[in-house]
């Protein structure tokens, strides 16, 4: 019998907030962190809102806890800070006190910093300190930055597969656990807003010039954020031993390709919806026990119908409640799937379901709309959260209360 | 198995195949017809590396006799440079305005995954890894990992470009040789830095052997910055005696030492290089093994390759394969005939 | 208007990469996208670019690119209506 694996500690920072708390309570709060861009160079600043985080670069190094200097692009620092508070969360002061495996995500990798030097860099008679960056645009370097600043010395990767990116991380954790060949790995993802995505998903025509509008039948498109997540997984023989204090239980998970287009979603929704059957069949729960789905929810034409045909195939008449939380934080790519881990994990804590801000008028396609307004008090047991992207790559994971 | 390379690996007899080599330090792919593989209408918009990895991704499901691809599982260190370059350049260019996407949706590392998925209908398990030295590498584990979980086989592969641009960037931090060398000396020629390649290499893993294989893999390990002495305890630790080693030695007299913790812990053993044939770039790795499949299964050493190597007595039954990525991702696999 | 459609026809290919098309085998009729050439969303992504380069006319609406982009005929009638007169 493969081991069960928990969540042990998480961490995290966007454009609602520093750390875990400071996103606890914007959620609460019903606060966007939507706005326009005060870093990015772009002509765009100030006509596609982005959920931006609150700090500029240099301000960074002291919440990724180290001196400022050339070569750590915005990317790493966004992950340091998140990946300090996750070992912090789960009371790891030295990683190496047992194998510890890292398993980051990222789109673009140093992108934010490198375009912004790209010319130089290629340009000969150019020379000087920005030389320091000439290596950071591959995904690589922002997870060996922060390998090599926290200790991490046994197992490291980086996954790239658009917006699933990150909960694919944590997909392959937490099997590398069940096979028995780590006890620990912690996995996530760091995204930083950059001018190439920004026009990217502007050039595929599919940016809201308003706040984003998840599941609306007048939504245009997505806005991007940025942000990180990073969550400590533990086998179940290891939390035990080590006395961990358990977060939650990830519980299922399924990746699976749709294979119908490079960038669209089937209208359908049949990647979806098998990534979320199966997902559901390897917790073990049933369709009647989910109480929550954090749904990918981008606001873009194609997803959401492509998403709700799915829930309504999945779940008939009855679909749990369901939100997409990307109206808090824009759409984060790489870092998505961490970041809505942990709002499962904190629905599942506080007993809560985040709304789906802009809501207003439900999609003249499906029978089912998303909840608008928080609701507390309520038993959250299972929660899907669900994450698809470019090239069909589809992604969801089943979190659980744990419960002995 | 399937690659394309600097060497005409893709087509035709590899035993024959003359030794391509360079002045240029940069070792380009020799490109396939792609039209019998690719439909002209999805090949119309593809950039090259898109092109390689998917070629090569079909043809080793061709060459494996399977129907369908099972799980698709590749790393790249860069992905598609082509279109990232491109669309870098368009930003600029045309002002952040009337942008064509496609250099977008190509630079994205999953975008060969994607298409290889979608041309042939594969609706399995898809994961890309982004990690230099170690995308090759975690994609192989990531596929050991389904077959130990009961997937009966899975699509494994690696794909890398170099450009003349990204070929200067790369020159700048000392990545390549500052005088021009022959390539096929370049397992000799020892000076800092070594020189540029690319390839495309596509594998068929299954749990259970068949008259298809062309090796077992027995032994796998992966080292992220290792001292000399875990190193050295790792590479003893993967075989007592193999009958061949294939290393990545490219020449690089920076990390030449972490070759020669090699030669000192298997001192005698008969090795060979593979980087004058490919170059050196990421996922060089998965034309090494590539390779070591190749000799364990035809156990004929292609002799224009290796010119000074003396023609096999003894069977091959173990290769040990060893390389490093300038030196902080390390790999080791031992190769067993099936 | 028969010289827009002659050169839009080849901007078309060249935009397009359409190598083994030549502007004659395009019927002015003839759906772009779907049966006809087989074009799709991205094509039609491509093609609203190539308006905005060439012809300086920008088209938010993906939606309203749909019907402009039907056949060669309705986006030179397109192209015309946007022209000074």
């Amino acid at each position: 019998m493969a081991e069960r694996v928990f969540i042990t500690g998480i961490g995290m920072i966007t454009a609602i907030g520093d750390n875990v708390a400071g996103n606890l309570r914007n959620l609460k709060a019903q606060q966007s962190g939507l706005g326009y861009s005060q870093y990015v160079d772009t002509i765009h600043k100030n006509v596609l809102p982005v959920a931006e985080v609150k700090h500029p670069s240099e301000s960074l190094f002291a919440l990724a806890g180290i001196p400022e200097k050339e070569g750590f692009t915005r990317t790493t620092l966004l992950g340091l800070a998140a990946m300090r508070e996750a070992l912090k969360d789960a009371g790891i002061t030295d990683v190496q006190s047992a194998p510890t495996g890292f398993i980051n995500a990222s789109t673009v990798g140093g992108m934010c910093d490198t375009e912004k030097l790209y010319f130089d860099i290629i340009d000969p008679e150019k020379t000087g300190s920005f030389l320091q960056y000439i290596d950071t645009l591959d995904c690589a370097d922002c997870t060996q930055r922060i390998a090599d600043i926290v200790g991490f010395n046994e197992h490291i990767a980086t996954i790239s597969t658009a917006c699933s990116s990150s909960a694919n991380a944590l997909m392959f954790g937490a099997r590398m656990i069940k096979q028995g060949m780590l006890p620990r790995v912690v996995c996530g993802g760091t995204e930083a807003l950059t001018r190439f995505t920004l026009n990217g998903f502007n050039s595929l025509k599919n940016v809201d010039k308003q706040f984003c509008r998840p599941f609306d039948q007048q939504r245009t498109g997505l806005n991007l954020g940025e942000g990180a997540a990073y969550l400590v997984l533990e086998s179940e023989s290891f939390a035990k031993a080590n006395g961990s204090r358990i977060l939650a239980e990830l519980s299922g998970y399924c990746n699976t390709n749709e294979a119908f287009h490079p960038t669209s979603p089937s209208p359908d929704g049949d990647g979806a919806y098998e990534a979320m059957k199966a997902a559901l069949a390897m917790s073990g729960r049933s369709l009647e026990e989910v109480s929550y789905i954090n749904v990918h929810g981008t606001a873009t034409l194609n997803n959401d119908i492509s998403e709700g045909k799915a829930l309504e195939r999945l779940f008939g008449d009855k679909v749990p409640l369901f939100s997409s939380t990307k109206p808090f934080t824009g759409h984060t790519l790489a870092a998505a799937g961490a970041i809505e881990a942990i709002y499962a994990i904190l629905a599942i804590q506080h007993g809560m379901i985040f709304p789906n801000l802009h809501f207003t008028e439900r999609m003249e396609e499906l029978n089912i709309s998303p909840v608008t307004e928080l609701i507390a008090d309520y038993p959250v047991k299972n929660v899907i959260s669900n994450s698809f992207g470019f090239g069909g790559n589809n992604a969801s994971l089943v979190i659980s209360k744990y419960e002995g | 198995m399937a690659a394309i390379s600097p060497q005409p690996t893709f087509d035709g007899d590899i035993l024959s195949a003359p030794l391509i080599h360079t002045d240029r330090n940069l070792l380009a792919c020799i490109e396939p017809d792609y039209k019998p593989f690719i439909p002209g209408n999805s090949l119309r918009r593809m950039s090259r590396v898109l092109k390689m990895g998917l070629a090569a991704a079909l043809k080793c499901t061709a060459d494996s006799g399977l129907d369908t691809p099972g799980p698709i599982i590749t790393g790249t260190g860069k992905g598609s440079l082509q279109d990232t370059e491109k669309f870098i350049k368009e930003i600029v260019e045309y002002k952040e305005t009337a942008l064509n996407p496609t250099p977008f949706i190509q630079s994205t590392y999953n975008s060969v995954n994607g298409l290889i998925a979608l041309q042939q209908k594969c609706t399995a398990y898809n994961n890309t890894f982004v990690h230099r030295g170690f995308s090759f590498e975690n994609a192989l584990l990531d596929s050991i990992m389904l077959i130990q979980d009961g997937e009966p086989h899975t699509l494994t592969g690696a794909f890398e470009e170099i450009t003349t641009e990204h070929f200067y960037i790369k020159s700048r931090i000392g990545f390549w040789k500052n005088e021009s060398i022959n390539s096929a000396d370049l397992c000799q020629h020892l000076s800092p830095g070594s020189i540029a390649g690319e390839g495309a290499t596509f594998f068929t893993l299954t749990g259970t052997p068949s008259a298809h294989s062309y090796a077992a893999i027995s032994g796998f390990r992966m080292l992220y910055k290792p001292t000399k002495e875990k190193l050295n305890a790792a590479l003893k630790a993967m075989s007592i005696q193999p009958d061949l080693i294939i290393s990545g030695r490219n020449g690089d007299s920076n990390y030449e030492h972490f070759y020669k913790e090699l030669d000192s812990c298997y001192p005698g053993i008969p090795q060979l290089g593979f980087k004058h044939l490919c170059g050196e770039y990421d996922t060089a790795s998965a034309f090494g093994l590539w390779l070591a499949a190749q000799i364990i299964k035809t156990q004929q050493i292609a002799e224009q390759w290796f010119p000074q190597q003396q023609p096999l007595t003894t069977p091959v039954n173990s290769i040990l394969f060893y390389n490093h990525f300038y030196g902080e991702q390390h790999v080791m696999l031992l190769l067993e005939r099936v | 208007m028969e010289e827009l459609k002659k050169k839009l026809k080849e901007q078309i290919i060249e935009a397009l990469n359409l190598q083994d098309t030549k502007p004659e085998d395009i019927d002015d009729n003839a759906p772009l996208f779907g049966e006809g050439l087989g074009l799709d969303s991205i094509d039609s992504l491509e093609l609203m670019v190539l308006l905005e380069r060439q012809y300086h006319i920008k088209v938010e609406d993906p939606r309203e690119g749909r019907k402009i982009l039907q056949s060669v005929e309705s986006m030179a009638e397109f192209i015309q209506s946007k022209q000074p007169a």
